[in-house]
């Protein structure tokens, strides 16, 4: 059982870290807390999953289209929805964060109805890329939940190579920090945003279709996915993406052990209530510095 | 008045991080007297007045409001105290109108007041009457110029009746006519037997309205008296204006580009909100040439550099070598070589401070790039003992040569500073002084300064231009300038 | 708005609803039965107008106060069956409490973090409902056994009155002296607070009261329809609709909410047609008006000349 726990909630939260990593990065950059991150996910296993089920192509290529839908829902998000809103002159300043914050939130809902129109809301699981079943430690796990779990961690390994180590990277990290610092040193702030939504899409898509590869997805998804995503970022601290991938094991291992040890109805729960304690004690975060 | 209003500070000290802003701040106003608290940007004043208002917390030290120890309080606590605020900027409601404005500082704070009291409405209108608003009454903030505007927030004052009444660089913005009738109101508050404390960076300019001046610079107070006692003072003037001023400007004949110069701001504007931040004004700058633009807080400099630099939009015409910059985004000006530093430095505080010059060095390659970070590392020294430090741990001197150094990086045609003195303390301004000299002397680089530290910014001008409220009001050599006009600056 | 005085705007208002209280006369029960969740809506959307429109706090989770209300009424029925008007006060009070509970954390923190504070509330309201299914039907939803009428005509004319006296006591104190003071608080808190405003103070009142009205209009709509499941009264989805009505309809106009309650409910009825995909239609209707009319209804009607 011991194992089993350790197992499962390795893979769970390492999913968690991803999708929470990918929410952080677009708050931490571009100043957006968006709402429809659950829809967006949701869509890239969807289309996936469609890819299998109409198109029968096999599970390498549903992945790829997968992605890559993940990938054009960001970027339609960000060019839609957010830059008009960013750049909108009828907003007064102070009021452009709720307008973005319940904009995404409609849009979220809006791709989640749309979805359900087109596929119903039945859930649905998309064939692995890897199959069969491993032993670990006398525990018979499917080499699917090993997978999910190591290409999480690669993704992450890369764009932490990516932010630290390269020179683009470091400009999107200059401009979490300061963007009119980045201005003044020549960097065009719109092709910053633009990559970094880009790189948020493919994580998105990653998350999502690994997801739907390890437990499957339906339209009712989109609010939990929403909600874990950020109740990490919270817990973790917005801002802080080190934060977030500790939330998310936090978080990933309490919903574990509640599921097998209480009851898999009662998941959610201590997560949440963690999640509110966090918010009367230290609304900051574990590692927060807003 | 009832009791005598009286505020006694002492002790009052604010720490923001690793930045001490107030430190043991100790003043006392009587009733019917007016105080002036003068300093710089950056010196504090705008902090202390925040802690006594409660809209700060000190973190050590007392605030006396007759006689009460509010340090600490909420600042509605203090308000209801007797103490009263006129913010430097206004801040009106933007969606109700000048009269109800004024209303809500009549209110008592109940939650039960549903239904509006005649009498409110009345001694709203005799005070909006006093200050001039009577004919405004039913508009809305954004239809008023700016005038109006401050007259609403000493409407609030009146209202507010408070006994201790702090006011904050009332007179930024306006014309002389709105500024003597603003002096008379404050006369008039202050004969109602009010303990006033004013809050400005220039003692000319509060000199005939206060009883008594306290000076203040990098968070501490340097000299106390009466408004000449004070001007005259040793420490205050090698603070705000330095000692002798030395200059060794090059003729402006003696740069090549005589018909078209590099930089050329012609007969620009810029509106900020209800204020006009710059009006008209028309500068340029040689290539290779040093140009000062002195004047102080609030007189445009910034505003001009960010116009020049494509952060704001502006009317008028800016050309670099001839060609109109607008239509550029700001980092493609940038790139293009004119490159600012400014006043909010804008490092990346959790990159260190090698990997702030690598940003620095973003268009460069590899090679070029440290190359030019040797050089830089000549330049500033400190910054290569520092070079693997967070960029926020280091202090403030360091940080601004970080600045500088990072935006050299770029390899600049023209370097825009602004205020780099600001907060700084004499030793480091030695330091960054010399750096100038040596790009100076050892470079063709172009540099476009912006100062209200004279001191510091004559020797390193060819020419000087004067800003004083959004325009330019004088231009000339540096040795004139240190004659003549500079006289008249404290 | 602004340039009408209070009286002759809830006179005209009175007026409109004295000729909507002869509908009955005119239209089919359904009209009626449709008309009367629109004006439960509009009380929902009016609640919320005064603490975003106002108080200047933007309230995600309408719907754990709305939900608190009705699941109070609703069990208390199934429970013991004490007369309505008992279980209505009584899912009314746990609202209050609710909201009380829900503002002390929220009104400590700026920004997006009272924003999710609210959707956090509804999550664990939704949660707790599923959790305890032997109290709340689960998923199912809760059917109770008694209702406060079979007639369409009663509920409806119940219904519409109790949206007048609600928009009328919340219109009244949006505009009073102490509305005045929590737009300052909601608009400028600094500037409030040196002002001598207890700002806090004032945002919780705000809470209390859009918790009264949001848990009294739940518990009755609960006796109306019979019946009240998560999805009907707790979910995201129902809050952003609310949030939508209040913003249509125009913020910070209060009676707004009510128009734009209505508006959305004519809305869904005509898109009817097009069946699971009318729903699509209004997000993406409202996501436009959010996107192109930020100042709603009343923002266009009445062109305030407030933004210069």
């Amino acid at each position: 059982m011991f194992w089993q726990i350790l197992i499962d909630g390795f893979a769970i939260s390492s999913l968690y870290a991803l999708g929470a990593t990918g929410f952080a990065l677009i708050f931490g950059v571009s100043g957006v807390l968006n709402l429809s991150h659950g829809a967006l996910m949701v869509a890239a296993v969807v289309a996936a999953w469609a890819a299998g089920n109409d198109l029968h192509a096999g599970p390498y290529a549903g992945a790829v289209l997968g992605v890559g839908i993940g990938l054009a829902a960001s970027l339609l998000t960000y060019f839609l929805i957010v830059r008009p809103l960013q750049q909108s002159r009828k907003i007064r300043e102070e009021e452009k964060e709720i307008f973005i914050l319940t904009a995404t939130l409609l849009w979220g809902i809006m791709i989640q109805q749309l979805i359900a129109y087109l596929y119903t809301d039945n859930a649905k699981t998309v064939a692995p890329i890897v199959g069969g079943v491993i032993s670990i430690a006398g525990v018979r796990t499917p080499a699917n939940e090993i997978f999910t779990a190591i290409v999480c961690w690669l993704v992450i390994a890369l764009l932490w190579l990516l932010v630290n180590r390269t020179r683009a990277g470091k400009a999107v990290l200059a401009a979490s920090m300061n963007p009119l610092g980045v201005t003044l040193l020549g960097i065009e702030l719109s092709q910053i945003y633009i990559a970094v939504w880009a790189i948020y899409g493919l994580l998105v898509g990653i998350a999502g279709v690994l997801l739907g590869m390890f437990l499957g997805v339906s339209s009712y998804s989109v609010g939990p996915l929403t909600a874990s995503a950020f109740s990490i970022v919270v817990l973790g601290g917005l801002g802080s993406v080190s934060g977030a991938l500790i939330a998310a094991y936090v978080v990933g291992y309490l919903e574990t052990i509640t599921a097998y040890l209480i009851s898999p109805a009662y998941r959610t729960i201590p997560a949440l209530l963690l999640l509110v304690a966090v918010m009367y004690v230290r609304p900051r975060g574990l590692l927060g510095r807003r | 008045m009832a009791n005598a209003a009286h505020l006694e500070v002492s002790g009052l000290t604010k720490r923001f991080g690793g930045l001490v802003a107030v430190k043991d701040m100790a003043l006392n106003v009587e009733a019917g007297k007016i105080l002036g608290l003068i300093g710089p940007n950056g010196s504090g004043k705008s902090t202390v007045m925040k802690l006594i208002m409660g809209i700060e917390r000190p973190d050590s030290g007392s605030v006396r409001i007759n006689g009460v120890d509010v340090a600490g309080w909420p600042s509605h606590k203090i308000a209801r105290m007797g103490a009263g605020i006129v913010f430097q900027h206004s801040r009106p409601l933007h969606r109700q109108t000048v009269l109800e404005n004024i209303k809500l500082a009549l209110l008592p704070d109940k939650l039960t007041r549903l239904f509006a009291d005649p009498q409110t409405d009345e001694r709203a209108r005799a005070i909006a009457a006093r200050v001039g608003l009577s004919g405004v009454l039913d508009r809305r903030p954004a239809t008023l110029p700016f005038a109006d505007l401050r007259k609403i927030e000493i409407a609030k004052a009146i209202a507010r009746n408070p006994q201790v009444l702090l006011i904050d660089e009332p007179f930024a913005g306006l014309t002389s006519t709105e500024t003597a009738a603003f002096s008379d109101l404050i006369c008039e508050l202050r004969d109602d037997g009010r303990a006033v404390l004013l809050v400005d960076h220039n003692v000319k300019s509060v000199a005939r309205l206060v009883d008594r001046v306290l000076a203040m610079y990098v968070g501490e107070r340097i000299a106390e008296g009466t408004a000449d006692e004070v001007m005259r003072n040793e420490t205050v003037r090698r603070v705000y204006l330095g000692g002798s001023i030395e200059t060794a400007a090059r003729p402006e004949s003696s740069f090549r580009d005589r018909a078209t110069p590099f930089l050329e701001v012609n007969d620009v504007s810029v509106q900020y909100g209800k204020a006009q931040a710059l009006q008209n004004v028309s500068i340029h700058v040689h290539a290779g040439e040093f140009v000062s633009v002195v004047g102080l807080n609030g007189a445009g400099k910034t505003t001009l550099f960010n116009a020049i630099s494509g952060i704001l939009p502006y009317s008028g015409d800016i050309r670099r070598g001839g060609v109109s910059l607008r239509g550029n985004t700001a980092a493609t000006i940038a790139r293009n070589g004119i490159v600012q530093c400014a006043e909010g430095r804008n490092l990346f505080t959790d990159m260190t401070v090698r990997e702030n010059l690598d940003l620095g060095g973003q268009h460069l390659t590899a090679a070029d790039s440290a190359d030019q970070i040797g050089w830089l590392f000549d330049l500033f020294p400190i910054l290569r003992e520092r070079q693997k430090q967070a960029a926020g741990t280091l202090s403030g001197g360091e940080q601004q040569m970080l600045t500088i150094a990072r935006a050299l990086m770029m390899k600049p045609k023209l370097l825009i500073l602004d205020e780099p003195t600001l907060g700084l303390a004499p030793v480091i301004l030695e330091q960054i002084s010399k750096a100038l000299e040596r790009l100076r002397q050892s470079t063709s680089i172009t540099v476009l300064l912006g100062e209200q530290n004279v001191t510091f910014a004559l020797p390193h001008a060819d020419r000087v231009y004067v800003l004083e409220h959004a325009r330019v009001v004088w231009e000339g050599e540096p040795a004139k300038f240190a004659a003549g006009a500079g006289a008249g600056y404290l | 708005m602004r340039s009408f005085s209070t009286t002759r705007v809830l006179l005209v208002a009175l007026g409109a609803v004295v000729v909507a209280s002869f509908l009955p006369l005119w239209v089919t029960g359904y009209i009626l039965g449709l008309l009367t969740m629109a004006y439960y809506s509009g009380v929902f959307a009016m609640a919320w107008d005064l603490l975003f429109g106002f108080a200047g706090e933007v309230n995600f989770g309408p719907t754990f106060l709305i939900g608190t209300g009705a699941y109070t009424a609703g069990i208390l029925d199934n429970l013991y069956q004490p007369p309505i008007w008992l279980c209505v006060a009584a899912g009314t009070l746990a609202a209050v409490a609710g909201g009380v509970v829900l503002a002390l954390p929220a009104l400590r923190v700026r920004g997006p973090y009272f924003g999710l504070t609210t959707l956090v509330a509804v999550l664990i309201l939704q949660n707790f409902i599923v959790v305890d299914a032997h109290l709340t039907g689960g998923e199912n939803g809760l059917t109770v056994p008694d209702v406060i009428s079979i007639s369409d005509a009663t509920n409806y004319e119940i219904a519409l009155w109790f949206m007048a006296v609600s928009g009328a006591i919340l219109f009244s104190l949006a505009r009073s002296p102490v509305g005045l003071i929590l737009q300052a608080s909601g608009q400028d808190a600094v500037q409030a607070g040196a002002l001598g405003f207890n700002v806090t103070k004032h945002k919780l009142m705000a809470f209390v009261i859009s918790a009264f009205f949001s848990g009294l209009a739940g518990a009755l709509l609960v006796f109306y329809v019979g019946s009240a499941s998560a999805s009907s009264l707790v979910d995201i989805t129902v809050g952003v609709q609310i949030i939508i009505a209040a913003v249509l309809g125009g913020r910070r106009t209060i009676l707004g909410g009510a128009l734009g309650a209505i508006f959305l409910v004519a809305m869904s009825e005509a898109l009817r047609p097009i069946g699971d995909l009318s729903n699509f239609v209004v997000f993406a209707m409202a996501l436009v008006v959010v996107l192109l009319f930020p100042s709603g209804f009343f923002g266009l009607l009445i062109r305030t000349r407030e933004d210069g």
